[in-house]
Order: structure tokens, then sequence, then C-alpha cells
């Protein structure tokens, strides 16, 4: 099976590619768009459970900090564990 | 009340969770592979990527609506609600900032191009990053949270212009979501999307519920310091 060769001032404009196809042999494919799919997947995730769990780790760090205020306002002045 | 309120939050926990599982499977396993100019294989960022876009636009409008409630009679609540929809405006809108550009390179050859849609959505998001940077690092007085609230109104009326951007002024961001049908040529490309939208409603409001509790909680420590510091329990 042979291929037509591709015109060179084909390729050579790039505005080509909007008006019409080409065949070419080999190519010059140098992104995959497996990775560019695992990359897309590994950031939206990535950036959901960073979100997560810095939402979370400030969560239980204000509850604890709540807790001590609390505790030090019901001791009336007590032990003075909430003194920064 | 608020064991009502856990049930609640853990069912939502379940519910988003297994619809996720059912989506991802969906997408990879029966949804079929868009032609090559269209990305592809890449093309399959689309089911994620326009539906963060769509939760954007969601969690904005609580950011909205919140500030707008705010400016009107200020309360602790409303203030909440406000900063956690900026939060998580910002959290989707770089979802879809990150996801586009990696589709993009594979159907136009390139990362990032000026496009409308992509300019317009820039924008947006970077005027709820300055809403969550003046909340981080302007303090939580009276004056800071009025003018957050006001940024985040403005911040809002942009997002239609992203909608209308392509309708109006052209580029190359694909409108295969339409009034008249919309250009998804497969029954399951449309089922994977619409799942798609309703798995990212309810992960917005799972984020906007944390966001809005850790929120009341930083306005409660707010409150207790004041008082703490009132009776001379700390300096």
């Amino acid at each position: 099976m042979t291929q037509a060769q591709p015109e060179s001032a084909t390729l050579s404009d790039p505005n080509s590619r909007s008006a019409e196809f080409v065949a070419v042999q080999g190519g010059g494919e140098t992104t995959s768009a497996a990775s560019l799919l695992i990359a897309a997947y590994l950031l939206m995730w990535g950036l959901l459970f960073a979100f997560v769990f810095l939402s979370w780790r400030r969560q239980a760090r204000v509850e604890t900090r709540i807790a001590e205020l609390e505790k030090a306002i019901a001791a009336g002045g007590g032990d003075g564990s909430a003194r920064q | 009340m608020t064991g009502t309120k856990d049930k609640w939050f853990y069912g939502l926990l379940v519910a988003t969770a297994a619809i996720f599982a059912y989506l991802i499977g969906y997408v990879f396993l029966v949804t079929p592979l868009a032609q090559l100019q269209a990305g592809g294989l890449a093309q399959k960022i689309f089911y994620f990527h326009v539906p963060a876009a769509y939760a954007m636009y969601l969690c904005g409008t609580v950011c909205c609506l919140s500030s707008a409630a705010y400016l009107y009679s200020p309360t602790d609540a409303r203030d909440a609600a406000a900063r956690a929809g900026a939060d998580c405006a910002v959290v989707f809108g770089m979802m879809v900032l990150g996801s586009g550009p990696l589709w993009a390179k594979k159907a136009w050859g390139v990362y990032w191009t000026w496009d409308p849609r992509l300019t317009t959505t820039l924008l947006s998001v970077l005027v709820f990053v300055s809403v969550v940077m003046l909340r981080a690092f302007a303090g939580n007085g009276e004056a800071e949270r009025k003018f957050a609230s006001a940024l985040g109104v403005l911040g809002t009326v942009t997002l239609p212009i992203i909608h209308y951007a392509v309708l109006m002024w052209g580029g190359n961001h694909p409108t295969v979501i339409t009034k008249t049908g919309g250009g998804l040529r497969h029954p399951a490309m449309t089922h994977a999307l619409l799942v798609g939208f309703v798995a990212m409603t309810l992960l917005a409001v799972l984020l906007l519920w944390c966001r809005t509790r850790l929120s009341l909680s930083l306005s409660r420590v707010a409150r207790l310091e004041e008082q703490a510091i009132s009776t001379g329990q700390i300096d």
C-alpha cells in the first residue's frame, strides 16, 4: 500500500489544518493523549484532595482553639491555658 | 440537630463518592472516543472540565448572593457563606484552568491561547482569588468583610460574560453545549456529561458546607478571643 507524499507547501502552512488533512508517515507526535489525560485527572484530583486536607486540618486546629478559649473563659482566669 | 446535620453530610458524602466512581468508570469504559481533531482520547477531560466550570459558576453565585445579603444586613453566617463560595470558586476555577490547557494541547496544538472564553475565565478566577487573598491577609474587620463582599458581587458579574464570550467574540473554544441540543453526537457522551454535572454539583455542595462551617468556626474564635481579652484571659 503506497501513500501519496504530502505537498511540502501544505505542511509548511499552519493554516492548512482548518481546511484539509493530508496523510503523513510517522508524523511528529510529541505529546500523547493518554499522558495529557492522566495529567489532567491527577491535577484535578490532586487539587481537590489538597483543598479537602487543608480544610480538614484547619478545622481541627480551630476546634482545638475554640475548646481552649471556652475552657479558659469558663475557668474565669484560672490556669491561663489560652494565654498567648 | 447536629446529629441530623451529620447524617445529611455523611449521606451526601457517600452519594458523591458513589456517583464519582460511576462517572469515572463510565467515562473510561463506555464513552466512545471523539475524533482526533477534538483531542481523541484527551477529549475525555471534557466530562470533568465542563462540570467543574459549572461548579465554579455555582460557587460564584453562592458567593454573590451571600455577599449581597451581607451588604444588605451583615451576619456571620452570610459572611461565612460568601467566603466559602469564593474559596470553592477558586478551587473549581483552578481545576478548569488546569485541565483545559492539557486538552487544548492535543486539540489545538498549544496549551494556551488568548481566546475570549479562556481570557474571561482567567479574569473571573483572578477576581475570586483576590477575594480569598483579601479575607486571608487583610483581617476580619467589618470594613474588610464589606469590601470583600463587594468584590464577591463583582466577580460573579463576570461569570455570564464567560458563557457568552464565545457567542459574542468567537474563538477556538468548543460550543458543543447549546440551547438547540448541542454537539454531543453519541448518547453515551450526553449521559457522561449529565452524570458529571450531578457529581460536581454534589461535590460543590459538600465543599461549600465544609468551608462555611470552617468560616463560622473562625468567626467564633474571633468572638471568643475578644471575650477572653476583655476578661483578661489572654493578652
